[in-house]
Parts: structure tokens; C-alpha cells; sequence
């Protein structure tokens, strides 16, 4: 297991408040990853930082084998290096369709003339068609997503991460508003994901990050409280103080 | 297999179709290739409409596909405008300059007649030199390039400036209205070198064409503005459709989002700015030789929201929602401001329409705003039969007592 992702002495501030404060966390390939902490422990703010849309004040993101820094980097450009992330509400274009969303998605050529030219390959139908399978959207397809209930969006919107095919997913409580059937499908899914590639999870819930059977990072006031195994990690005095405890 | 892009957009067909016909029509009704019936000035105005229908179009593009609420865009038209205008009066200038020169016993050298020409284009501002734009005035592939290439650079140079700042929204709007503003204040300036207020004229004149009459143009360039607006049509149905347009509808609706996938928005943005920018630059160069005359106030800010107004009042998001309102209002806007609207007697007060048109259209805007966002392209999904949409292909659920799919499609037809 190699090094994907190294964050090193990261600190930002908001208006004087320390969001992140001196933050260092290191990711292998492949790893999965739980990040827990309290509201307000930066954990989103760490993922604005990593998909470049937060520039922090002082530390390093250092990324893949040549070990570049991902700062000076726009989101889309990074979005390009293999970071996908999946936002905590739902983000998919509701006036588009499934498949349209999952076309847009589809890791291919990035610049306008590429994408005005070329158009959609017909291998991408192919493609599309594999990743509606395994998010059980296939009969969807042809329905303009907005219409999606709202686990049925979720999905969507992890079937449009795993088209990106990405080298490192950043997921924001993938679980929230699923029904337990779902939470079990997608725990698996992340799972499965993370045997070939690196998958962090932001998660509340802890039975769902239980289940991950990963490691597991606590946040807390913009660094790190704990780190290692869900046992160790909630059985540390600290943390059952700032966070468990509560 | 991939089905023809005519087929998969059969709405770009029709447009043709009704494009054509239109044509043939005001073909075989002109006066000078067919009964007469209509007046070569009235031919002219519909060939300035279709460049208008044009100029919409790539409003609509760039508003109500990209989000992009540009009040520059009639800028690039007068640009166009300007870019062919220029030639136009050189060209003309030079054959009246050489015909009464001619006469004298000693040939003019170049030089006199280039001055003869400053003298007779500038007279009007007080000069009679040749400023440094008119430099390729005499030429006209050069200033065809210029039509193209002038609103094109200024957009990209423009665009790239706003769009890297990640200037968005009202804020956009109103840097763009600030472009328009600058350069018709400029151009009003009598050492412009574009003669100021006064702008270009003569423009019906084309040069090398003195035996044609006007009847002749206007028909001519009534074609050529049908066939711009049918290959800019085209042009556009191609840029909005496939994933070219999902990824433009997508930076409309949430760009964040398009950015985390790995789409360099502002390259997209700067794209469809400048394509568009350079679409209106060609409608522009062909409308105002049927108008006749360009002046700074047709570049003024007021232009472009008009152009926002009819692109509302037809229909946001759809390119034949663009066409009809922008035809619709301007010949409506013709009819009312050209005194053709009989005056409604109040008995204390007489509405004359010249004055209370825009009133009217205010309200309309208002109107089409608040009670059909849609515009007038909306009633098009009112007529259109809409087929019943299949939600599900099986049984409502596994059970015995679970909906058939027979009783869910005829629920359905009840609701409808």
C-alpha cells in the first residue's frame, strides 16, 4: 500500500475562526477511510481543501507517486487527477436525465472542443449501461432525475462518482435518508470500491462506520484526535469526551 | 447505429422547413422575383428580422442555455455592423470620388484620391484623414474578417477576464452593460474615427452594384439573412444538443457541481461567449447593410436588454422560442412605433402608441415573466399531444394485492 494522499500541516481560517488547525492525515491506495467528528470539526472544510475549493493558509496536499502539490491546482483540474467527491446532499442535474448524468460523468476527454466534437462514444453506452446496473437505476435511465426519490438520487450520484473512476472518492455521508436495505447496498458498494482504489467517508452514523471495518480518524476543532481501529478509537477517553460522551 | 442528428432533433427540421417555406413565400411576393405585393422596403425589414431572429438565437445560447445574462451582446452586432459598414462607405465613397475625378484633364494620383475620399466620408466630424481603424477599409475580405474576428477577440479577450474572476450573475450582467456602455460612449466621440454620432450611412449603396436596384438587394440580402439564420439554427441545435449542450445546462444549473467533475467551466463559458459574440458580429454585418445606417445609439446598452426582452417574451431554453419572440415583438415594435396601430380615444386622453408601446411592452415582459416563464415557446408543450411517459414496465409490487401495471397506466389516464 503506497501513499495516494498525504495532508500535512494544514490550518485555515474563516474570519479568525480555525477551521483546520494543523491537520496531517495520510491515505494509502488502497485504503478505506472513516472520518468521524463533531458538527463544526472541519470535516467538510478537509474536503474543500483536498477538491481545491478552499485554498488553506499554510500546509501541503501532496498527491500520487511525484508526490505533487494539489494547491495550486483548480477544482477541475483535480477533479482530473482522480479525486471524485460526493456531496451530503444530493447534487445531480435535475433537469437532466439519468443517463445524461451519468454521460457528464463518464471519465473522457474534458476540453469543450473534445466534448462539442466527439460527442458521446458509443462504448459509453456501454459503460453507462454497466453502472446503472449496479446502482439499480437501469429502468431509470430515460427519467429526467429531478423525478428520482431521494435514496434513488443518492445513487445516482455514487454511480456518477464511480464513473468518474477515481483513484481517491471523498464521500459525505453517503448513508443519510437511505432505508436500511440501501445503507447495507451501499456499504458494500464503498467496500467494494476500496479494494481497487482510496475511499474516504465522512460519516455521523456509527453502526454504518462499524460496518466499514476500516480505520478510522476522529476530527476535532480542525485536527486529529484519534486515529486507528473503531474499537480503539471509542474506547479513547478523549473522545468519548468531546464526542461520544454528548 | 446512431440515428441522424436531423432525426434525433426533428424541431431543427421543421425550423427549416418553415425557414424555407418563409422564404419561397417572400420570394414569390417581392417585387423584383415575383408579383410585388410586397414593398422592397417591407422585404428589407423582414430581411433585418431574420438577422434579428439570429442575433436572439445566440442570446438564448448564451442565456438561457449557459446562465449567462449577457447585456453585450447587440455590442458584437453593431461591431459586425461597423466592421462591414466601414467598407461599404469606402467602397461607395471611392466610385463617386473616381467618377467626378475623371472628368478632370490630369488623372488623380492615389494620394488625391485617397484624400478626396477622407475629405468626403470625414467632412462631417471636421477632418478629412483616414484614422488608423480604416486602415483595411478598402479591402473587403479583410474587413469580413474583421466581422468576424473584432466581436470574437473582444469577447474572448473580455470573457476571459470575467469568467477567470468567477464573476457570476447580476454582477456579469452588469460588467457586460458596462463593455456596451464604454463602447457606444466611445464610439459617440467625434475623433473615434467612426464619425460619431453620425455614424456610417449609405449602407443600402453596394458598391459595384450601381446598375441593380434596391428591389434587386433587398431580395438578395433578404436570402442571405434566411440562410444565415437557418445554418446559424443549425449551428446552435449542434452546440446544444448531445453532451455539448448537457454540459452547458449543467454550468447553468449548478457549476460547483460541473467543476468536481473535472469540466473547466470558465473554457466553456469562454466558448459559448465567444462562438455566440461571433454569430452576432455575422447578423449584425448583414443587417445593417438592408438598414441603411449604424450609429453609436444602436450599440447602446438599451439594445441588448431589448434583445434579453425578446429572447423572455419567446422563451428561454429553446433556439424557435428565440426566433418567435424576437420577430414577433420587433415587428410588432414596427407596427406600433410606425404609427401602423390605430390610436385608442379615452375621450380625456388619446393613446397614441408611439408613446405608450414600450409601456406595453413592459407589461408584456412583466406578464411573460411572472405568468409564463416559459414565453411564448411554452404554449408549444401545451399543444404537443404528450404522450403518456411509462413510470414503470412491470407490476406496481411483488404481492398478490399489489397494482397491475394495466390499473397504474389507467390511474394515470384518469389524472390526466
Amino acid at each position: 500500500m503506497s501513499t495516494l494522499l498525504e495532508v500535512s500541516g494544514v490550518s485555515v481560517t474563516f474570519d479568525g475562526f480555525r477551521a483546520i488547525n494543523n491537520l496531517s492525515l495520510s491515505i494509502g491506495e488502497p485504503e478505506m477511510r472513516a472520518i468521524i467528528g463533531p458538527n463544526g470539526a472541519g470535516k467538510t472544510t478537509m474536503m474543500d481543501i483536498i477538491t481545491g475549493k478552499t485554498k488553506p493558509d499554510e500546509g501541503r496536499v501532496l498527491w500520487g507517486e511525484m508526490s505533487r502539490n494539489l494547491l495550486g491546482m483548480s477544482e477541475s483540474r483535480i477533479a482530473q487527477e482522480g479525486i471524485g467527491r460526493k456531496f451530503q446532499r444530493p447534487t445531480v442535474f435535475e433537469a437532466q436525465t439519468v443517463r445524461e448524468n451519468l454521460a457528464l460523468a463518464l471519465k473522457n476527454r474534458r476540453g469543450p472542443f473534445d466534448v462539442w466534437l466527439r460527442g458521446r462514444r458509443p462504448e459509453d453506452e456501454g459503460r453507462i449501461g454497466e453502472l446503472a446496473a449496479e446502482i439499480g437505476l437501469t429502468a431509470e435511465l430515460g427519467r429526467v432525475s429531478g423525478e428520482l426519490s431521494h435514496g434513488q438520487k443518492q445513487w445516482l450520484e455514487i454511480g456518477m462518482l464511480l464513473a468518474q473512476e477515481p483513484r481517491l472518492l471523498l464521500v459525505d455521508e453517503p448513508a443519510a435518508g437511505m432505508t436500511p436495505a440501501e445503507r447495507e447496498h451501499t456499504t458494500d458498494l464503498l467496500k467494494r470500491a476500496a479494494r481497487t482504489r482510496a475511499v474516504i467517508v465522512v460519516e455521523h452514523d456509527m453502526e454504518f462506520v462499524r460496518r466499514l471495518e476500516c480505520k478510522v480518524t476522529v476530527l476535532h476543532e480542525g485536527r486529529v484526535l484519534a486515529e486507528g481501529s473503531i474499537d480503539h478509537v471509542t474506547s479513547d477517553q478523549e473522545v468519548i469526551d468531546v464526542y461520544l460522551g454528548r | 447505429m446512431q440515428r441522424s442528428f436531423f432525426l434525433r432533433h426533428p424541431s431543427v427540421l421543421i425550423f427549416i422547413g418553415f425557414l424555407a417555406l418563409f422564404t419561397l413565400a417572400v420570394t414569390l411576393l417581392a417585387d423584383a422575383t415575383g408579383t410585388g405585393a410586397l414593398s422592397t422596403s417591407f422585404v428589407k425589414t423582414l430581411g433585418r428580422t431574420l438577422c434579428l431572429c439570429l442575433v436572439a438565437i445566440a442570446m438564448d445560447v448564451v442565456w438561457g442555455y449557459c446562465g449567462i445574462l449577457s447585456l453585450g451582446h447587440f455590442a458584437f452586432f453593431g461591431i459586425g455592423g461597423y466592421a462591414i459598414g466601414m467598407w461599404l462607405m469606402y467602397a461607395r465613397t471611392e466610385e463617386i470620388v473616381a467618377a467626378s475625378m475623371a472628368a478632370r484633364p490630369l488623372p488623380p494620383t492615389p494620394q488625391e484620391l485617397t484624400d478626396a475620399i477622407g475629405t468626403q466620408i470625414f467632412g462631417v466630424v471636421g477632418s478629412s484623414d483616414f484614422p488608423a481603424i480604416w486602415a483595411f477599409a478598402h479591402s473587403l475580405p479583410l474587413q469580413l474578417l474583421a466581422v468576424v474576428l473584432v466581436p470574437g477577440l473582444l469577447a474572448l479577450v473580455f470573457g476571459w477576464l470575467a469568467f477567470r474572476s468567477r464573476v457570476t450573475g447580476v454582477y456579469l450582467s452588469i460588467l457586460t452593460q458596462a463593455m456596451t456602455l464604454a463602447l457606444s460612449l466611445y464610439l459617440f466621440q467625434n475623433d473615434s474615427g467612426l464619425r460619431g454620432n453620425n455614424g456610417l450611412s449609405g449602407l443600402q449603396n453596394i458598391p459595384g452594384a450601381a446598375e441593380l436596384g434596391q428591389d434587386v438587394i433587398s431580395i438578395r440580402f433578404f436570402w442571405a439573412s434566411a440562410l444565415a439564420l437557418g445554418l446559424g439554427y443549425v449551428l446552435f441545435a449542434w452546440v446544444t444538443s448531445g453532451k455539448m449542450g448537457s454540459v452547458i445546462r449543467a454550468i447553468r444549473d449548478d457549476e460547483a457541481r460541473v467543476r468536481f467533475l473535472g469540466y473547466h467551466v470558465e473554457s466553456y463559458k469562454l466558448f459559448v461567449f465567444t462562438i455566440t459574440a461571433i454569430v452576432a458580429g455575422i447578423a449584425g454585418a448583414i443587417y445593417y447593410p438592408q438598414a441603411g445606417i449604424i450609429n453609436p445609439a444602436e450599440i447602446a446598452p438599451i439594445a441588448s436588454i431589448y434583445l434579453a426582452v425578446w429572447v423572455a417574451i419567446g422563451g428561454r431554453g429553446r433556439l424557435y422560442g428565440a426566433v418567435i419572440g424576437a420577430a414577433a415583438v420587433s415587428l410588432l415594435s414596427s407596427w406600433f412605433t410606425g404609427g401602423g396601430a390605430p390610436p385608442i380615444d379615452l375621450g380625456f386622453y388619446r393613446i397614441l402608441w408611439t408613446d405608450w408601446w414600450l409601456v406595453l411592452l413592459g407589461f408584456a415582459f412583466v406578464a411573460v415573466t411572472l405568468f409564463f416563464p416559459k414565453g411564448i415557446g411554452g404554449l408549444f408543450d401545451l399543444v404537443m399531444i404528450r404522450r403518456p411517459v411509462e413510470d414503470r414496465t412491470g407490476d406496481y409490487g411483488p404481492d398478490a394485492g399489489a397494482w397491475r401495471r394495466d390499473e397504474g397506466r389507467e390511474e394515470g389516464e384518469e389524472d390526466r
